[in-house]
């Protein structure tokens, strides 16, 4: 009964992905729905799952900061793990599905090696379909800059999609 | 590598264009192969995030704990709620309303349900129509530094006659004028350029919602005043500095134009 708790959750998700081991993602929601609520009452129009999302990524912009503070960096490989994502594949050939796996994998590496202002224009616009206007609030910048933003990281992950693709032969473009 | 539209064209990918602006995008792309490239590589992309970057939802036991936070949130403000009430009956009263309509409801759905205020959507609008105009081809209708061009062509176009003037030696080139459309009725909005910054100044008849005099939304600043029975929106991404200067002006010139009383 909680709206956009799954997608805050995946928005949590990828942006802690880009530091932070699991459970990370966790208590940025957590704050973020605690603080929500209690700055509802400041809330004057306006789209509530960006409004929120602003404040995922606050609560995230904090937990970053008190990691630094602390001078915890987890491991890169521990991280990437978590990343996994847990779609199940209808392919039941084991060739494929391995194929598949891999290439999930793949892409979830390279958008999370994109740079943090890219990758998360990018999910937000991608993943939440949120409009120019929407990602600009979120991430507080104008909208021209989402616009670039947006670009150079579509233009990025093609890029380094080829680069990999043309690295490994049996990967189809 | 990038043709000078390819801005454009993801903004036309991304639905951001209306439709004049999405015809152009397509006419320009049935001659440019780049672009045409770039539109597949968007809708590959695209594509491929969609179906492989799929993610679960947030896990029962986050749902849960939120849950259980939020109630506790609602108990406390209710001072001397006992702990061990039930969820929703913790509410306050005006929640009331809405935990009668289903037991499971959430103190945090109403987070969700409260209608935005009343002036929200008209500056959302401005807002909108500001990032419109700024598109390519999309800033002017009428082309004009002359304002007895300008503010006739108005009157075949919008409901309002603004007051339209050209600021030129005061840094504020008057560059030409469109009419929009927004709550509900023909709106005039006259084009400024400030140094790299466009201002737009909307005119419409004022509504009973009064609007801030001075606001921010999305990065631009919007600045509101009336005069006569016009409403004026000033809305810009300059300074502040710069908008008010222009705001002045405006209000200066359209003091002016006002019969005597």
């Amino acid at each position: 009964m909680l709206p956009h708790l799954d997608a805050a959750y995946r928005f949590a998700r990828w942006l802690a992905g880009a530091g932070a081991g699991s459970g990370d993602a966790d208590d940025i929601v957590q704050d973020a729905f605690l603080r929500a609520f209690r700055a509802f009452d400041s809330l004057r129009g306006g789209d509530v799952k960006a409004w929120l999302f602003t404040i995922v990524r606050n609560c995230h912009a904090t937990a970053v900061q008190q990691r630094q503070r602390r001078g915890a960096v987890p491991l890169a490989e521990e991280h990437l793990e978590t990343m996994r994502p847990v779609v199940e594949d209808a392919a039941t050939d084991p060739e494929s599905v391995t194929a598949a796996a891999e290439e999930r994998r793949t892409l979830a590496r390279l958008v999370s090696a994109l740079p943090e202002e890219h990758r998360e224009v990018l999910l937000l616009r991608e993943m939440e379909d949120m409009s120019y206007r929407e990602i600009a609030q979120v991430t507080q910048v104008p909208i021209g800059t989402v616009m670039s933003r947006l670009a150079r990281a579509r233009a990025t992950l093609r890029g380094k999609w080829l680069e990999q693709s043309a690295g490994e032969p049996r990967a189809v473009r | 590598m990038q043709c000078a539209e390819a801005l454009r064209v993801q903004a036309y990918f991304d639905g951001e264009v209306d439709a004049l602006a999405a015809l152009d995008v397509e006419r320009h792309a049935e001659h440019c192969p780049e672009c045409r490239v770039l539109l597949e590589e968007l809708t590959a992309t695209r594509a491929r995030m969609r179906s492989q970057l799929e993610f679960p939802g947030a896990p029962a036991q986050l749902r849960t704990s939120i849950q259980r936070l939020l109630d506790a949130e609602t108990g406390a403000a209710r001072r001397a709620a006992p702990r061990a009430r039930f969820g929703w009956s913790g509410l306050p009263l005006w929640l009331g309303g809405f935990a009668a309509a289903g037991a499971a409801l959430s103190a945090a759905v109403l987070l969700f349900l409260v209608a935005p205020a009343a002036t929200g959507p008209l500056l959302d609008d401005l807002v909108s129509a500001h990032v419109r105009s700024l598109m390519p081809l999309h800033l002017t209708d009428v082309v004009s530094t002359d304002r007895h061009t300008v503010k006739p062509w108005f009157a075949g176009q919008a409901d309002v006659s603004p007051v339209v003037a050209d600021f030129a030696d005061q840094g504020y080139r008057l560059v030409g004028g469109r009419a929009d459309y927004f709550d509900h009725q023909r709106v005039a909005a006259v084009v400024y350029q400030h140094g790299a910054h466009i201002i737009n100044v909307f005119a419409f008849a004022s509504g009973r919602q009064p609007l801030p005099q001075y606001t921010s939304r999305s990065g631009y600043h919007i600045a509101c005043w009336k005069l006569g029975n016009l409403q004026y929106c000033a809305i810009s991404d300059t300074g502040w500095d710069e908008l008010q200067a222009l705001t002045r002006l405006l209000r200066a010139a359209g003091s002016a134009d006002l019969p005597r009383q």
